[in-house]
């Protein structure tokens, strides 16, 4: 099916009808639907949970509405209008009662909803406050991050649903067309079975060249002229064995060999070290409900289970496992993202 | 001595002052309110500044019906009379105001009733309003919160006082109390990197060093391909599949090494860019120049159309 494609290059005039920023809805390498989220809240949220929202916005850029504005009287079937035609496949809402903060995530428009309880949180604008040298380039945001889910395991059903939705949530990589460059950010989901709590992390990766000294790669990177005043020579410039940073033994596990040039420092078929700093912010949550339907529906997964809800839980169990077959099988090439290694509690997220 | 005031007071005053005439003439009578006079005194700018210059000016060595119990505060008195009572329509009402106070504090001197100004340059008023004067001050000082005349509400207004104290402390706990329950769950980290944060850090770092170690292996091992020539695509699609897996260790890697040693043989292709095949048609920015937005498997299948099958 032909389909037009509105690139979102910044300065662009598109012609339309209605005049605005128009994103492709299929990625052309995949030939996937790309996942697209609003995120809201339905009630009347706190300064610091207002922040905690506006930074899982700009989390989910670049395919989720910045401005989102909601009003008092919009209730969850306007949204749901919305979304239809727009392409968006996913709700993320937070609220906020006096005993507990809690985000949904929720598939739309008839996919299951889980509920998380937030046990704490920390703003970007925190975050940034406790590091030395906050770090935060301009094109950070322009591309969609990548995803690492750990610790979840492939044996409860409902920590399995947790992960298939996560992945959705962001759009799959191609790793043989993939750009490194546009891989500028991570989302860490990780999970604890003994206090059964979700760190939720967000970090933005950089790439370092290994090997040379430390004076060199500041002089590549800050393009500094640097101080020759007390050198005989330039080569004592070049070949003065200066000490390493302490950071340098972590760096020996993180080294990648680049496929291509990015940028000025790291050249392809050399090795560099990949370096996150943490930005955006930090949450700690448990999963406390899973319900069948969009804030309705049947419970199928109750953290706080009543007699009542056992029951129901074995019923809805087989539609659940029907409906996790069924989402598996509409991805190609098999939904093998949540593969484990051997002896290393790890799931990845790229598909071809 | 009452024909002496009269003129000194003609000299300070003008002569239209009437008023004070009126009601010096009547000196039995002690009449409250004097009866508006028909010629009102207009106090024009000119006669304003006329006045301040006579007050300033005025020495009481020059007047000689005026002896020795003038004394030098008087002529200050009167000039702050003049400059600090309204110099305009109200000038009259003032003046009769000063007068009737004047009149009531020099009833006590059983003297005759004197007009304002001149009051104050009499001794017996000029003292008691003094006294009476020093006396309110002296009571002011002491409550400064209540008013010295309505001192009886005192405890009232010390309860009411006290009761607006307790109700803005309860309002202060109660917001207070708000602002905690919307911050609950609120952290602000303390210290950048704790251990939980770099074993956190750790896990996601090899995550992200898997990931650019299999797009390394898979982009550099297809260089030379391209999705357009068949024979390449169905190679292309082989080997993702395989490489996929051995990343994540579930197949042998024996494979895709096979495969990929047998197609570098293949890509011995000519130097010059423009003279190979796949010139223009590997770049995926280059390639639909001429073509409208179609997914790149369209592409493909279209390409290659007619010739072979696509199979999988």
């Amino acid at each position: 099916m032909a389909r037009f494609k509105n690139n979102k290059k910044k300065g662009r005039v598109i012609v339309k009808p209605i005049a605005k920023k128009n994103q492709a809805n299929v990625d052309h390498v995949t030939g996937d639907k790309i996942p697209k989220s609003f995120v809201f809240s339905r009630m009347k949220l706190p300064g610091s949970v207002k922040q905690l929202q506006m930074d899982l916005r700009k989390l989910m850029l670049p395919y989720t509405a910045l401005n989102l504005k909601e009003k008092k009287r919009n209730t969850l079937r306007d949204f749901l209008n919305v979304s239809g035609p727009m392409g968006v496949t996913h709700f993320l809402m937070l609220s906020k009662t006096a005993s507990s903060l809690s985000l949904r995530v929720a598939r739309t428009p008839q996919g299951p909803t889980l509920t998380f309880k937030i046990h704490q949180y920390s703003l970007a604008s925190d975050i940034a406050q406790s590091q030395l040298r906050p770090r935060c380039p301009q094109d950070l945001f322009q591309s969609p991050p990548l995803i690492v889910l750990s610790g979840f395991g492939s044996q409860e059903l409902h920590l399995k649903l947790a992960t298939i939705m996560f992945q959705n949530i962001f759009p799959a990589i191609d790793i043989n067309t993939v750009k490194l460059s546009t891989c500028q950010r991570l989302v860490l989901l990780n999970y604890n079975k003994d206090t059964k709590l979700i760190d939720f992390r967000h970090y933005s990766i950089r790439l370092q060249p290994v090997g040379v000294s430390r004076r060199i790669r500041k002089f590549v990177q800050n393009h500094k002229v640097p101080d020759l005043r007390n050198l005989q020579d330039v080569s004592d410039f070049v070949t003065k064995a200066g000490y390493g940073s302490e950071s340098e033994g972590d760096e020996e596990a993180a080294t990648v060999t680049l496929s291509s040039d990015l940028g000025r420092a790291n050249r392809g078929s050399t090795k560099s070290a990949v370096k996150l700093q943490e930005i955006g912010p930090r949450m700690t949550m448990q999963l406390v409900k899973v319900e069948e339907g969009l804030c309705s529906g049947g419970i199928i997964f109750s953290e706080y289970e009543n007699v009542d809800g056992k029951k129901e839980k074995e019923k809805k169990k087989q539609n659940e496992d029907g409906e996790a077959e069924e989402e598996e099988d509409s991805e190609d090439e098999g939904e093998e993202g949540s593969a484990e290694e051997d002896g290393e509690d790890m799931d990845e997220d790229f598909e071809d | 001595m009452s024909t002496g005031e009269e003129s000194h007071h003609m000299a300070t005053a003008q002569s239209g002052n009437r008023k004070r005439r009126v009601g010096k003439a009547s000196k039995s009578k002690k009449s409250k309110t004097l009866p508006p006079s028909s010629t009102r005194f207009k106090v024009t700018m000119k006669n304003q500044k006329l006045f301040q210059k006579r007050a300033r000016d005025y020495n009481s060595d020059d007047d000689v019906e005026e002896d020795e119990e003038k004394k030098q505060p008087e002529v200050t008195i009167r000039e702050k009379i003049f400059s600090d009572a309204n110099m305009g329509p109200n000038y009259d009402e003032i003046e009769e105001g000063d007068d009737e106070e004047e009149e009531e504090e020099g009833s006590d001197n059983d003297e005759a009733v004197q007009s304002g100004i001149t009051k104050f340059a009499s001794d017996g008023g000029c003292n008691a309003f003094k006294i009476a004067f020093k006396a309110i001050m002296k009571k002011t000082k002491e409550d400064d919160i209540l008013d010295p005349i309505l001192s009886g509400r005192k405890p009232l207004i010390a309860k009411q006082l006290a009761e607006e104290e307790a109700e803005f402390k309860a309002k202060g706990q109660a917001r207070k109390a708000k602002h905690l329950v919307a911050e609950k769950g609120h952290v602000k980290p303390g210290s950048y990197l704790d251990s939980h944060e770099k074993i956190l850090i750790g896990v996601a770092t090899k995550g992200v060093v898997k990931l650019f170690n299999a797009v390394n292996k898979a982009q550099h091992a297809q260089k030379g391909l391209n999705p357009s020539r068949s024979k390449d695509a169905k190679v292309l699609k082989k080997r993702r599949k395989e490489a996929f897996f051995s990343e994540l260790g579930k197949t042998s890697k024996t494979d895709t090494k096979a495969q990929k040693s047998s197609t570098s043989n293949e890509d011995d292709a000519p130097g010059w860019a423009p003279l190979r095949d796949n010139y223009m048609l590997a770049n995926p920015k280059l390639k639909d120049w001429d073509k409208k937005l179609e997914t790149r498997e369209g592409n493909d299948f279209a390409a290659m159309s007619g010739d072979e099958s696509y199979e999988d």
